[in-house]
């Protein structure tokens, strides 16, 4: 018997519901923004159920969230710099101090919290995608729309970035 | 290798993705340079710092129960889109839902088939929420928004603001129904779009159901001493029924002599 759109939808779709809101959570970084951007994200999905392939619906729900995410963003105002960025521009101050290790190990949610939230969101996707969801490096390039080359280098840079900002930290005054 | 052709392949490695080639390099590198070993320890550290710290977001149960709602209305509103295609509301109802981004409906109508058009029909509606055409006239003011109809279409649709009552007025815009030229009025609810479409009531229009749900979309529909209203809007159905007494009431109010009662 062939299942109908809706049982699919349940059945493949709607389990990935906690990762559709992570990452909404993550990229807009606030609750109601994630949960209007989750709720317009999975019914797109439910209408275009069909063209899942295969059983993995993961990768394919996670890039309808990150583009509604994005055009939220972009409706919201790019002004903000919030979806466009110059990764040169970005990379500059990476090079600054070497950052401590063993800061970095120690860095507590706080901390993990307020240096993913000054990542910018190209930066922010990737890592998020890759260290939560766990994705390779070709599913992120096909959700995040880039060359896989630039998935490698954006985490690459993401990581120099959140290393800084964790390894120069000395408590809550570290910032700046 | 040298140290910056580790550098751009470090990340790789650690992530499992290098090509099974470069492997070795890379990790004979590490073997002498204490550098390139300190950037890997960073990473591992940042890594174990990541995995443990970054919370899982649970999504919130209304939510859940929306969309499994949603799922199990779909097939039925399928069903029904499809059968009622042949009669009249079916169009009408079709034709607000698409809040008719023009080409669309042109599009839709020709392939007027089940599913595709239910599909289409639906996208569409999405489409005008989040792309460009959302207005024709953008303005939260109804002494501007009003007047740009005039030239536009054969009446004067009524145009409110309810800003303090929480719904501004956005804007309005020009939309088919058919061959029929009708007014959307956008109005806003936080951060949902509510589109009101509106023709006379003696227009010879179709008709439909007072109230419907599609995909998680309501749409309400009624005949005022005037006109004949759509509402369509993902915004919760009371809030919408809110709205709908809000221009209920607006409609009587203009249309009652001011000395009466």
């Amino acid at each position: 018997m062939i299942q109908s759109p809706p049982t699919r939808f349940e059945a493949l779709v709607l389990p990935h519901l906690d990762a559709a809101y992570t990452l909404a959570r993550y990229l807009m970084r606030d609750t109601h923004d994630a949960e209007d951007a989750t709720q317009e994200a999975m019914l797109k999905a439910l209408r275009n159920v069909d063209q899942c392939r295969g059983d993995d619906a993961r990768p394919w729900l996670l890039a309808i969230v990150r583009n509604t995410c994005h055009t939220h963003l972009r409706r919201r105002g790019a002004g903000r710099g919030d979806v466009s960025f110059d990764e040169d521009l970005h990379t500059a101050e990476d090079d600054a101090r070497r950052p401590d290790t063993a800061l970095i190990r120690a860095a507590d949610a706080e901390a993990v919290r307020r240096a993913l939230d000054a990542l910018p969101l190209g930066f922010r996707e990737v890592v998020v995608l890759r260290e939560l969801q766990g994705l390779s490096y070709r599913e992120i390039a096909e959700i995040a729309e880039v060359p896989v080359g630039t998935v490698m280098s954006r985490l690459a840079r993401a990581r120099d970035r959140l290393e800084q900002l964790l390894g120069r930290m000395r408590g809550k005054e570290g910032w700046g | 290798m040298n140290c910056d052709d580790v550098r751009t392949r470090l990340d790789a490695r650690l992530d499992g993705e290098l090509a099974a080639g470069e492997i070795e390099a890379v990790d004979a590198h590490m073997e002498h340079c204490a550098d390139c070993k300190a950037l890997q320890e960073r990473r591992i550290a940042l890594h174990d710092a990541l995995v443990r710290e970054m919370p899982r977001f649970a999504a919130p149960d209304a939510l859940r129960q929306e969309l499994v709602r949603s799922a199990r209305e779909a097939p039925k509103a399928h069903e029904r889109a499809t059968r009622r295609m042949s009669s009249g509301w079916g169009l009408a109802l079709a034709a607000s839902l698409a809040i008719v981004a023009v080409g669309s409906w042109q599009l839709a109508t020709t392939r007027a088939n089940g599913e595709m058009l239910t599909q289409t029909l639906l996208e569409s509606h999405v489409r005008s929420l989040i792309g460009e055409h959302l207005t024709d006239v953008v303005s939260s003011d109804l002494h501007t928004v009003k007047p740009w109809f005039n030239g536009q279409l054969d009446f004067s649709p009524p145009v409110y603001d309810f800003a303090g009552r929480g719904y501004p007025l956005l804007g309005g815009r020009l939309e088919y129904v058919g061959e029929r030229k009708v007014a959307a009025l956008v109005y806003g609810r936080r951060k949902h779009v509510i589109n009101v479409f509106l023709w006379p009531a003696d227009a010879g229009m179709p008709q439909g159901p007072p109230a419907a749900t599609r995909h998680g979309y309501h749409l309400l529909h009624w005949n005022g001493p005037d006109f004949t209203y759509w509402v369509v809007s993902d915004l919760g159905t009371a809030e919408l029924q809110e709205f709908a007494g809000l221009l209920k009431d607006a409609d009587l109010a203009a249309a009652a002599p001011p000395t009466s009662q």
